[in-house]
């Protein structure tokens, strides 16, 4: 059986209706045996709003990832940057720091302590 | 668990070894993964934050040897070895008959080729063997076994370890001074 992860999404509401903002929050653990499956999920996401989508990364209940985890969230931040938009990372756990830290990933994708701090750095 | 783990640091200084062998298939990884954690805990004088980047070390050596090393069906051995009060080393061996499957000395070229060479922000592969394991270990290194296939052997010494920590620490504090000031 492929390890437990979920991925859920809440919407936002933004000040102009050209701009889609999304709170994606992920729980249990990113491993080899579930990422393919869950990333197509935030693929889904990007194709259904092509322009202008802002993501809040919520980490609070993401126990683990891996570095093919870590491979697609840079692949996403590539795709939504392109097209105006911009994924934000909130309410991550030391250890998922540390991963995101030792790959350089956090030069590339800005981190916050908390929800309202994210939400505030992506509408402004 | 707890009680094996007990007996294995208070009754000698001699070293520890673990072997655990796997089908080739990426769904006993938690387990492993809850493994490690626990015996790091458990066994060893490495802090919480090391556990879990030993966590991440096997998780990466494990896949690796999933995905290049053996064909689905066969196996993959893990080798812990714990040298109280010194390092702990992990070993991981895959049997040679993977797709993908290297020579020791093309898989140490592009991890080194890697590491020296930052892998792009934006890269989707690369950064499991040369950012992960490279960056939380002493010693990496990779041997062609004569029947097939490779073993990678990883080493952290605790010395080092703690060294790095109390570095973060003094460097965390001179932030926090200079916020003060």
């Amino acid at each position: 059986m492929p390890t437990p992860a979920e991925i859920t999404i809440e919407d936002v509401e933004s000040s102009s209706p050209e701009v889609v903002v999304k709170i994606v929050k992920f729980s249990g653990q990113l491993d080899e045996s579930n990422v393919d499956d869950k990333a197509k999920l935030i693929y889904d996401l990007i194709e259904q709003n092509p322009k202008n989508l802002n993501m809040i990364f919520d980490f609070e209940e993401l126990e683990y990832m891996n570095s093919k985890s870590i491979g697609y969230l840079t692949d996403w931040y590539g795709k939504v940057y392109e097209n105006g938009g911009k994924i934000v990372i909130a309410k991550t756990r030391p250890n998922i720091l540390d991963i995101l830290q030792v790959v350089g990933l956090t030069q590339l994708i800005k981190t916050y302590p908390t929800i309202d701090e994210a939400k505030f750095a992506i509408t402004h | 668990m707890n009680d094996i783990a007990t007996s294995i640091k208070d009754n000698s200084d001699k070293p520890v070894k673990i072997t655990i062998t796997l089908p080739t298939t990426a769904y006993f990884m938690s387990g492993i993964r809850d493994f490690t954690l626990s015996l790091i805990r458990n066994t060893t004088d490495f802090s919480e934050q090391w556990a879990y980047r030993f966590q991440s070390v096997v998780d990466e050596l494990c896949n690796n040897a999933i995905e290049h090393g053996s064909r689905p069906g066969e196996e993959i051995k893990i080798v812990f070895i714990n040298n109280p009060s010194d390092s702990i080393e992990f070993l991981v061996e895959d049997s040679g008959t993977g797709e993908k499957s290297m020579k020791a000395a093309e898989i140490a070229a592009i991890v080194e080729k890697s590491s020296n060479n930052d892998v792009p922000l934006t890269e989707l592969r690369g950064r499991g063997l040369s950012k992960i394991v490279k960056e939380w270990s002493d010693e990496l290194e990779f041997k062609d076994k004569p029947d097939g296939g490779i073993i990678v052997r990883v080493k952290k010494s605790l010395k080092d370890a703690k060294a790095k920590e109390l570095k973060q620490e003094l460097s965390l504090a001179g932030d926090q001074t200079h916020i003060v000031v």
